[in-house]
């Protein structure tokens, strides 16, 4: 067993303590669902475990474990995190394996602690982690360690801002140093705005920054978005490939939806780029036309129009949902993408999906699909999807 | 004249038809007139009996046909009056409401003095809108401190399990996938009221390499929003040339994440392997077409996604200096890293 693999058994373990053990009359129920995924393609099999409670009002537990993906990998854990707060909420401690986002800091997978609490002056509040980046099940570079934080202060009832930093290293090298700077909230009742962006301290230049408008009243709501991403400073700064400059990519588009009746929203989509001095686009449209009052049973169609370097593509999407009988649903999805330049990957990529769902009022879940599809891989593939799902709630 | 008249019955069919199917015509036949009733003075625990005495838990409190016959002593029908002016959608949401909600009426009723509309304000406007607005709790509660620590177990038991959904929110649109990374960088906690750790590690688990993918398990809810839903795994190369960087701001681990897959699936030259991705005039002498170092600069990560790691001596066989492949830096270029960290020294071997 890895030292890892250890690490990560022993905190599982201290989850099931916490959550078996510690429950106490008046706390969150202990919740645990399992899926179990089978198709008829390798990977052949998948079952997840998620569990979460919590046993105190101040110590919550939660995991997720998958096991059997693929022939060669047993299974691990996604999750696996006990979070003790103090009863007012001014701070939390977590341990554990976990996502950590302080931030507009870019989410690291971790095995490692972060703690956050508010400071005694002002709405200013403190946050910082620790620890081992987790690996990829496919393998990837072995950051030795990952640390960084986040001090961010409330803007009265209008939002927050925050600064964040975060450095990877690996055997003491600098692996990758970041600045990030984050702002965001509801400027009015009816418009929300939102900003973050990332400084590479390690090759100075902005690695990424995004602002994000958006407006609704009635049945109306428009957003207005702007991406700068420099492909290259989102690689390690040890990356041989970082040292080719910055030829960032920008993207500046907005999106309407539109309830254009009760039962039908519209959704429309337009993005311009710029990479390299080229211009492209992107272009969508689709509507959704629910079947019945509650939306049980719902249709949808969607069109596509990509116009970027080498990879415009036309495509078309479709997707049903009907139910057939209160315990059971029908759906079925498809969709048809058309390349420009096929060079001799296909002219056509179409992709279709049938499934039957049986949902009854019960802790169990079914679903079977079949699913077909031709792509630059195969000329004809055919799948068949089974997943059974069960929840259990105690007390 | 016939065809005119034959022509406006199809448009009148087609609009009744099309009316129907887009919900204009979505409420009961007959729904139950909360307003009438309210106007007429009858008090709301006539009909919605024991509601003085119901807490958290315990029966909906909804009116029986008993209850209706009581005052309607000649209903115009046998069958329960609920069949057709009850509003499933709205009983629906009241049961929801009494599983994931903390309130006890026995407790509010003596403070309004028996007011019910004092809360339900919707009431006495329309029959459309008969839930108390969460704007009426605050009223009389001030929640700051609730607000500030995202302390909402109050009242709401289970956010995530009600699905309650702000109104104001921006992140649960069609634009999820795009957006929530810029929302969520100042507002963490507000997601973390409703999610727990395992809804964002389903996707940013191990640099995005998650054994399945949240569209997989969930086959078969096609409106669900996801980024690689259907026949992504075809067009994937589509999207990421059209954004560069897209795949490696969530896939951290490019150098291995792409190629195991495209390795696998002879889809991309390995090592022993004599199949190449890249066209004839990928490298080539200088004044040549030599696409490779374009390529290279207009999206990096792409490259790192086959030639990272032990790689990246492949570059190195030409562009070290001295080398024939020349100097792969633009004009400018600039470093705080020193000759012989890494990547530097993989090229200036004879400077260190």
């Amino acid at each position: 067993m890895t030292r890892a693999r250890a690490f990560t058994a022993a905190l599982f373990a201290l989850v099931v303590v916490a959550l078996v053990v510690a429950p106490v009359a008046g706390a969150e129920p202990l919740r645990l669902r399992a899926n179990a995924l089978a198709t008829a393609e390798s990977p052949a099999g998948l079952m997840t475990l998620e569990a979460s409670g919590q046993g105190r009002p101040w110590l919550a537990a939660e995991a997720l474990v998958w096991m059997g993906a693929e022939p060669d990998l047993d299974g691990n854990a996604l999750v696996v995190a006990l979070v003790a707060r103090d009863p007012d909420r001014r701070a939390q401690a977590r341990v554990g394996r976990f996502v950590a986002s302080p931030g507009a800091v870019r989410p690291t997978h971790i095995d490692g602690a972060s703690g956050r609490a508010a400071l005694p002056w002002g709405d200013v509040h403190a946050e910082a982690f620790g620890g081992v980046p987790v690996l990829s099940g496919a393998g990837g570079r072995a950051y030795s360690w990952i640390a960084g934080g986040r001090v961010s202060r409330s803007l009265g009832r209008w939002g927050s801002a925050g600064v964040g930093y975060m450095q990877r290293r690996e055997r003491g090298r600098l692996y990758d140093e970041e600045l990030a700077l984050d702002a965001g909230g509801a400027a009015t009742s009816d418009l929300d705005l939102a900003v973050r962006g990332a400084y590479d301290l390690s090759t100075p230049g902005i690695s990424e920054a995004r602002g994000l408008a958006a407006w609704r009243r009635g049945d109306y709501r428009v957003s207005g978005f702007a991406i700068h991403r420099s492909p290259s400073r989102l690689l390690p700064a040890t990356s041989l490939f970082s040292v080719l400059g910055d030829a960032p990519s920008q993207r500046v588009g907005g999106e309407v939806s539109w309830r254009a009746a009760p039962r039908l929203d519209v959704v429309g989509v337009a993005a311009g780029s710029y990479v390299a001095r080229e211009l492209g686009a992107d272009l969508e449209l689709r509507g959704t036309l629910r079947l019945d009052p509650r939306g049980r049973g719902a249709v949808s169609l969607g069109l596509r129009r990509q116009n970027a370097r080498i990879a415009d593509y036309t495509g078309l999407r479709a997707t049903g949902r009907f139910p057939v009988h209160p315990k059971f649903w029908l759906t079925s999805e498809l969709e048809v993408a058309v390349p420009d330049e096929s060079r001799g990957r296909g002219r056509v990529w179409p992709w279709g999906l049938v499934a039957l769902r049986w949902d009854p009022d019960s802790p169990w879940q079914a679903a079977i699909a079949v699913e077909s599809s031709a792509s630059p891989q195969h000329r004809a593939r055919a799948d068949a999807l089974l997943r059974v799902s069960r929840a259990w709630e105690e007390p | 004249m016939k065809r005119a008249i034959i022509a406006a019955l199809v448009v009148v069919v087609v609009a009744a038809a099309c009316a129907r199917i887009l919900g204009f015509d979505d409420k009961p036949e007959r729904p139950f007139p909360h307003r009438a009733h309210v106007l007429e003075g009858v008090s709301c625990v006539t009909c919605h009996d024991g509601i003085q005495d119901t807490t958290d838990e315990g029966p909906l409190n909804l009116p029986t046909t008993e209850d209706c016959v009581s005052c309607h002593e000649d209903p115009h029908d046998p069958r329960a009056c609920g069949n057709c002016h009850g509003d499933p959608g709205k009983v629906a949401t009241a049961a929801a409401d009494r599983e994931n909600l903390r309130f006890s009426h026995r407790d509010h009723l003596s403070v309004v003095q028996g007011n019910c509309v004092r809360c339900h304000v919707g009431v006495g406007a329309s029959d459309d809108e008969l839930r108390a607005p969460m704007s009426a709790c605050l009223r009389c509660h001030d929640h700051d401190r609730e607000f500030r620590d995202r302390d909402c177990d109050a009242c709401h038991q289970e956010l995530e399990t009600e699905g309650t959904r702000p109104q104001s929110h921006l992140v649960h649109g069609d634009d999820f996938v795009r957006d929530h990374g810029t929302q969520a960088a100042s507002s963490e906690q507000v997601c973390a009221t409703c999610h727990t750790e395992t809804f964002c590690a389903e996707c940013h688990g191990a640099d995005g390499a998650v054994p399945a993918l949240p569209a997989t398990l969930a086959f078969d809810r096609p409106t669900g929003m996801n980024l690689h839903r259907a026949g992504f795994m075809a067009r994937h190369a589509e999207e990421a040339r059209g954004d560069p960087g897209l795949c490696s701001s969530c896939h951290t681990s490019p150098e291995s994440f792409c190629l195991d897959c495209h390795v696998d699936s002879g889809v991309a030259g390995g090592p022993g392997s004599a199949v190449s991705p890249h066209p004839p005039d990928w490298v080539g002498p200088a004044g040549s077409q030599n696409q490779h170092g374009r390529a290279a600069r207009l999206d990096p990560a792409s490259c790192a996604s086959c030639h990272g790691g032990a790689g990246e001596a492949l570059c190195v066989e030409c562009h070290q200096v001295g080398g024939i492949g020349g100097n792969p830096h633009p004009p400018g270029y600039s470093s705080s890293r020193e000759l012989h960290e890494l990547p530097c020294r993989l090229c200036h071997t004879g400077e260190l």
